[in-house]
């Protein structure tokens, strides 16, 4: 009779533990992977973009927003990343944008100019938002959530000071293992299907032309087309793939003399692994592309 | 027979000159009432609103339209400040600010756009639907939704400032997801919505069908007559976006909230310079002086009060007097029936005291219903 009124009582404390842990919300996987290290089980990362979607585009529905809205941080990546931000309500108190201070490294982007009716032209200038691809700005985006997390959670200030050094040397690991081995590449210029690597490619010395196409997807005749005039126009030899293409891609590209490398910028989770053992990975076979 | 069954007649059978007694017997025994417990509430409901309150940021000039406007979301307009006040306190560190942007209504009640800050900085309490998530969603106070008959799901629409501003306001419709928790405070007279949609409506940020093709130079002309949204929807929300820098958009004032005393101190200081565009005013000092003024203005009130009633009471004791003078054949005949002297006076009394108290039962009643609506009519009154 006590047993099972013990275990019960045990899984409700359980519970009730599991609920009393503070939550950090964030907009994409690095962020997540970054506020894991900083507080470990002592917080709940809450990363509600489903598999298979685009954090950068992901549009979260009301009980998405709600529960983020609930959460006692809120980690944004900042430089226009998850726009759906920019629409929504969120309270600035529980508001961390991990890269405000970051902003003078931003990369802007091709921008529209118009204008309605009598008024005068504008544009809305963009801006390339995966800074994390530059470990150096990831680092700097670390530092800033820890203080934001020590501001927002109190009783786990010694625990994030105690993590960050750890987190700030895994990335400075990165930084320096890409600026290793990628120099090799420096002076050739590498074609992208998706423009995500503007920070890596100024970090690291490369030049990568980007395409406009889905990740994952098989690209129709047209596109087919704007990579062979890429290739002609640059010479380029390799393709990043943002995710893993179609066998059939792969070998469309093969004959046209392009060596197809995945380098997932790792806005979503990766299927196995963490950010830093998958982007090591990705740069060691970046620099023994075949 | 009973003195009070013979005054009870002769009052019914008398009953417009009753009445008349009566109500006016009522004013006058309840009109101070009422008048002390709505300055007591209004007091109260000031000072507790004001207290609770630490610093409000906003535009140097009148110290009392800025808190009245900010903390009472009174008709008193401040001068519009930049948001860049706001991410300047924030940037500090030693407080958190909250954007109130007051500058629009509908139906007669105030919309205020703030931040999720605002609701946990008041302890506001969703009583029916969701809180707001997107641009274009709203939250009513109590009063509000109970005097439109509003609720979640309903929709209303924000108005021009005021008529000859015909184009300077954007009408946009509000989607109503919520309806607070009543408070006893101005929060119940107001429809909350995120800061971002009052800068929709203000004009600074917009949704639109899509430009036409870029020229050879890039640039896209839209059509003048291209079809902006008047309503944010699941379909339209993507289009929603805003122009010029941020720090440029408009806000009516910024509630701030020091982290501690030190910090509060430090920040009252930066705005110190008369010099500064900008005021950070302490809304308790500001009340405290207000309810001191008030309360001359209710002394002269009582004062007068005190006149009128000496003169109303003189006026009822006359009307009575004349009366009784046009009864003399009346009582002559009840001396003649064998009525003594002792008799008509407690006839006389009798009269009187049923006025009184049912003139003291009206009075009751009034300051009773007063008593009991207090925070509300004080928080309509102060929303005036």
């Amino acid at each position: 009779m006590l047993k099972p009124l013990a275990c019960a009582l045990a899984v409700l404390a359980g519970a009730a533990t599991a609920q009393e842990r503070p939550v950090v919300a964030t907009v994409n996987y690095p962020l997540a992977w970054m506020a894991d290290r900083l507080g470990g089980d002592a917080i709940e990362v809450l990363f509600p973009v489903p598999d298979g979607r685009d954090p950068s585009f992901w549009r979260p529905g009301l009980s998405d927003i709600a529960a983020i809205q609930q959460a006692d941080l809120i980690a944004l990546n900042g430089a226009g990343f998850a726009t759906w931000t920019t629409r929504a309500s969120l309270p600035r108190s529980r508001l961390v944008d991990t890269s405000a201070k970051l902003s003078a490294a931003f990369i802007a982007t091709q921008s529209v100019s118009h204008s309605h009716g009598e008024d005068g032209a504008h544009s809305h200038t963009g801006t390339a938002s995966y800074t994390w691809l530059d470990f150096e700005l990831a680092a700097g985006q670390a530092e800033a959530l820890a203080a934001a997390m020590q501001r927002r959670m109190p009783d786990l200030r010694n625990r994030v000071e105690e993590r960050l050094p750890s987190l700030l040397a895994d990335l400075a690991a990165l930084d320096t293992q890409a600026r290793d081995a990628l120099a090799t590449l420096q002076g050739t210029t590498i074609i992208a299907t998706h423009p995500r690597y503007q920070y890596f490619a100024r970090a690291y010395g490369l030049d990568i032309a980007a395409l406009e196409w889905e990740a994952g997807a098989l690209p129709d005749e047209a596109q087919w087309q704007d990579l062979q005039d890429m290739v002609a126009e640059t010479g380029a030899s390799l393709l990043i793939w943002e995710a893993e293409p179609p066998q059939e891609a792969k070998e469309r590209a093969a004959g046209m003399g392009l060596a197809s490398i995945v380098f997932a910028p790792l806005a979503t989770r990766p299927a196995s692994g963490d950010f830093a053992s998958v982007m090591r990975a990705q740069i060691e076979a970046l620099a023994t592309r075949p | 027979m009973n003195a009070f069954f013979l005054a009870f007649a002769h009052l019914r059978w008398t009953w417009a000159r009753s009445l008349v007694l009566v109500i006016v017997g009522a004013l006058i025994l309840s009109v101070p009432l009422v008048t002390q417990v709505l300055l007591r509430g209004s007091e109260e409901a000031l000072t507790r609103r004001a207290e609770a309150t630490p610093l409000v940021l906003g535009a140097r000039g009148s110290q009392l339209d800025l808190v009245m406007s900010a903390v009472y979301f009174s008709q008193d307009r401040a001068q519009p400040i930049s948001r860049a006040a706001e991410d300047a306190v924030w940037d500090s560190g030693l407080a958190l600010p909250i954007p109130l942007h007051t500058g629009f209504q509908t139906n007669g009640a105030r919309i205020v756009g703030t931040s999720l800050d605002y609701v946990d900085f008041r302890g506001l309490r969703i009583a029916e639907g969701r809180q707001m998530a997107l641009l274009g969603e709203a939250v009513l106070g109590a009063q509000v939704a109970d005097r439109l008959g509003l609720g979640p799901g309903d929709t209303v629409v924000s108005s021009p400032e005021n008529l000859f501003d015909l184009d300077g306001v954007y009408p946009l419709e509000l989607q109503i997801t919520g309806v607070l928790a009543p408070t006893g405070t101005p929060d119940d007279e107001a429809v909350f919505t995120d800061v971002k949609t009052t800068w929709i409506i203000a004009g600074i940020g917009h949704g639109h069908d899509d430009v036409v093709t870029p020229d050879d130079a890039g640039n896209v002309t839209a059509n003048a007559a291209i079809t902006q949204f008047q309503r944010i929807t699941p379909d339209n929300i993507d289009s929603f976006h805003f122009h010029g820098p941020s720090g440029d958009y408009p806000l009516s004032a910024v509630l701030v909230a020091p982290y501690d005393t030190r910090s509060g101190t430090i920040l009252r200081g930066r705005y110190l310079d008369p010099e500064n565009p900008l005021q950070m005013t302490v809304p308790a000092e500001v009340v405290a002086g207000l309810v001191d003024r008030i309360f001359r203005i209710a002394a002269l009130l009582d004062a007068v009060t005190l006149v009128i009633g000496i003169a109303a009471l003189g006026a009822i004791g006359l009307s009575l007097f004349l009366a009784w003078s046009l009864r003399a054949p009346e009582i002559e005949t009840a001396r003649r029936l064998g009525a003594g002297r002792f008799m008509i006076l407690r006839l006389a009394f009798a009269e009187i005291a049923l006025l009184l108290i049912v003139s003291a039962g009206i009075a009751t009643g009034l300051v009773t219903v007063v008593t009991m609506n207090g925070d509300r009519l004080v928080a309509w009154i102060l929303a005036l």
